[in-house]
C-alpha cells in the first residue's frame, strides 16, 4: 500500500532521513519504534507532503507522491495526526471534526456518518462538541486529534506519538481505539516511544535510529530482540 | 447635547471606514504574519476605480460599487500572488520591504495618470436634521453599508466551510494543510476578501471627500493602530477599535482641537498598550 525506497530529507542544511524504505500493506498495523530526535516525525510529515525529500520515492497505491502538496495527499487517503495535535484551539470540537471533513464536503451524508463513527470510538466527542478544543484535557485533544484525522476517511492513518504526555490510563485506552480502527480497515502506521505498548497492539515494526532504519520485523520478533529489549523495552 | 450626538454619528461613521480597513489588515495578518502595507494605497485605489466607473464612465453609484469590490478583490489576490507569496518563508523584514515598496509603486502610478486630487458626487445628496442638527444621508450610507458587511463576514467566517477554513489557517497553520486545506488557495482568497473590504470602505467614503494618491497613507497609520490596539490577527479587536477609534478621535475634534486630529489614535494606542500589551483582545504581544 506505501512504500518507501532511499528516502532522505534535510532539515535546513542538516539531513536528518538518511535512507529510509519501508514498506506497509493494506491491513496492516505497523509500528515505528525510536527515541526522541530519531526522524519519526520527520519521516511522517514528509509522508504526508509537509516536507519535500530531497530524493527518493514514496509510492502510495502505485503512485508516486513524494512531490504533492499535502492538500493532495489528503485527497489521496493517507491522514497525519501529528505529534502535538495540531489542532484548531480556538474552534470547537465540532469545527475542528468539519475541518477534518473538508476535502470531503461534496458529501454530506457521508460527512454524517463519520461523525458517529467517530462518536462511536470517542464518545466523550459528542458531550464536548460546542467546547473549544484548547479548553480540554490533553487526553481528550488527542483523541479530537484522532478523530480529526479519521474524518478525512484516510486509506492509511499515521499516528506521531500519541501517547505522549498522557496518563497510563488514558494511553491503555487510546491505544485499545487504535486496534479497534484498524480492525475497521484502517491501515496504520504508529510512532511510539512507549515501545512495549505499540509492539504489544501491531503486527509489524520497524526501528528508527538516527535517521535510518536499523531492525524490522514482526512484533514478536522485536519485543524477543536483545537489542529493543535493552534499548526500548528497560528489560 | 445635540451637538454632542452629532459628533457621536459622525464618530461611527468615521469608524466604520476604519473598522473595515482594520478587518482586512488583521485577517491578513492572522494568516499570513504579514503586514500589508499596501492595504491603505488599496483603497486609494479602490476611490479612483469609482471615480473613473461613476464620474468618468457614468455608470450608476450603486452599479459601481459591486464592480469596484470585484476589482479590488482580483487586485488582492494578484498582490498575494506577485508579491508576498515568492516571499513566504523568509526573514518577515523582506516582506516588510516588499509592503513599502508595492505601496510606492501603487502611489507613484496613480498619480503619473492623476495628478490632481478628484471628487465623486455624493449619490444621495440630501441631509436629514437629527436633534436640530443637519446630518448628510452618506453618513448615515457608511454606517449601515459597513454594518451590513461586517454582518456578512461574521457569517461567512462562522458558518461556512471555507470561512471556517480561513480561522483554523490563523490558528494553525500546518495543522490546516493536514486536514487537506489548500494553503495557497486560502491566502488568496483572504487577499480577495481583504480588499474588497477596503473597496467598500472606498466606494462608501469616496463621496465624503477629496481622492488623492496620498490618501491611504493616514488611514493605514490608523488602521494598524487599531489592530495593535485590537489585539494582532483578532477580528472581534479590530471591530471594536475601529469603532473605538472612530468615535474618540470625532469627539477629540470637536471638543479638543481639529489640530491634533490624527494625535489622538497615537496617545490611546500608547495607553492601551500600557496596560494590555497584547491588545484588547489579543493573545500576541505587538
Amino acid at each position: 500500500m506505501l512504500e518507501l525506497r532511499d528516502v532522505r530529507c534535510s532539515i535546513g542544511k542538516h539531513e536528518v532521513i538518511h535512507g529510509v524504505s519501508l514498506r506497509v500493506e493494506e491491513g496492516e498495523l505497523i509500528c515505528l519504534l525510536g527515541a526522541n530526535g530519531a526522524g519519526k516525525s520527520t519521516l511522517f510529515r514528509t509522508i504526508s507532503g509537509v516536507v519535500r525529500p530531497r530524493s527518493g520515492e514514496i509510492i502510495f497505491r502505485g503512485e508516486p507522491i513524494h512531490r504533492l502538496g499535502p492538500d493532495r495527499i489528503v485527497r489521496l487517503g493517507i491522514s497525519l495526526c501529528p505529534e502535538g495535535r495540531k489542532l484548531f484551539p480556538r474552534l470547537s470540537v465540532k469545527k475542528n471534526l468539519m475541518m477534518g471533513a473538508y476535502t470531503r464536503y461534496r458529501n454530506r451524508v457521508e460527512v454524517k456518518m463519520s461523525f458517529q463513527e467517530v462518536f462511536e470510538l470517542f464518545p466523550i466527542l459528542e458531550e464536548r462538541l460546542d467546547q473549544d478544543a484548547g479548553t480540554m484535557s490533553g487526553g481528550e485533544q488527542q483523541m479530537l486529534a484522532i478523530a480529526r484525522a479519521l474524518m478525512a476517511r484516510p486509506k492509511l492513518l499515521m499516528l506521531d506519538e500519541p501517547s505522549l504526555g498522557l496518563a497510563p490510563l488514558v494511553v491503555k485506552r487510546i491505544m485499545e481505539t487504535i486496534q479497534e480502527i484498524n480492525r475497521r480497515g484502517v491501515t496504520i502506521l504508529l510512532s511510539e516511544q512507549n515501545a512495549a505498548m505499540a509492539l504489544s497492539i501491531s503486527h509489524r515494526g520497524y526501528v528508527m535510529e538516527n535517521g535510518k532504519i536499523v531492525l524490522e520485523g514482526s512484533s514478536q520478533e522485536l519485543m524477543d530482540n536483545e537489542e529493543v529489549k535493552r534499548a526500548y523495552l528497560g528489560a | 447635547m445635540s451637538f454632542f450626538i452629532n459628533q457621536l454619528i459622525i464618530g461611527i461613521q468615521l469608524g466604520s471606514q476604519y473598522m473595515m480597513m482594520a478587518l482586512g489588515l488583521t485577517l491578513i495578518f492572522g494568516i499570513l504574519d504579514i503586514s500589508h502595507f499596501a492595504h491603505g494605497h488599496i483603497y486609494m485605489v479602490g476611490a479612483y476605480l469609482l471615480y473613473t466607473f461613476s464620474v468618468l464612465a457614468g455608470i450608476n453609484y450603486w452599479v459601481a460599487l459591486p464592480i469596484c469590490m470585484i476589482i479590488l478583490a482580483l487586485i488582492g489576490v494578484l498582490v498575494e500572488r506577485l508579491v508576498y507569496r515568492p516571499l513566504r518563508g523568509s526573514p518577515s523584514i523582506n516582506t516588510f520591504i516588499a509592503a513599502i515598496g508595492l505601496l510606492l509603486a501603487i502611489e507613484t502610478l496613480v498619480r503619473g495618470i492623476k495628478k490632481d486630487a478628484v471628487r465623486v458626487p455624493v449619490p444621495v445628496d440630501r441631509s436629514v436634521s437629527v436633534l436640530g442638527m443637519s446630518l448628510e444621508v452618506q453618513r448615515i450610507i457608511v454606517i449601515l453599508g459597513a454594518l451590513l458587511i461586517l454582518l456578512m463576514l461574521q457569517w461567512f467566517i462562522k458558518r461556512t466551510r471555507l470561512g471556517i477554513a480561513i480561522e483554523a489557517m490563523a490558528q494553525d497553520r500546518e495543522g490546516a494543510s493536514l486536514v487537506g486545506i489548500n494553503v495557497n488557495r486560502i491566502s488568496a482568497l483572504t487577499f480577495a476578501i481583504a480588499s474588497a473590504l477596503a473597496g467598500v470602505a472606498a466606494v462608501l467614503m469616496a463621496p465624503l471627500g477629496a481622492i488623492t494618491p496620498e490618501m491611504g497613507n493616514p488611514l493605514i497609520l490608523k488602521a494598524f493602530v487599531i489592530v495593535v490596539i485590537g489585539g494582532l490577527g483578532s477580528m472581534k479587536g479590530a471591530i471594536f477599535g475601529g469603532y473605538i477609534l472612530g468615535v474618540i478621535e470625532a469627539l477629540g475634534v470637536a471638543y479638543i482641537s481639529s489640530t491634533y486630529k490624527d494625535v489622538f489614535a497615537f496617545a490611546l494606542l500608547i495607553v492601551i498598550l500600557a496596560f494590555r500589551p497584547t491588545g484588547l483582545f489579543g493573545e500576541r504581544a505587538a
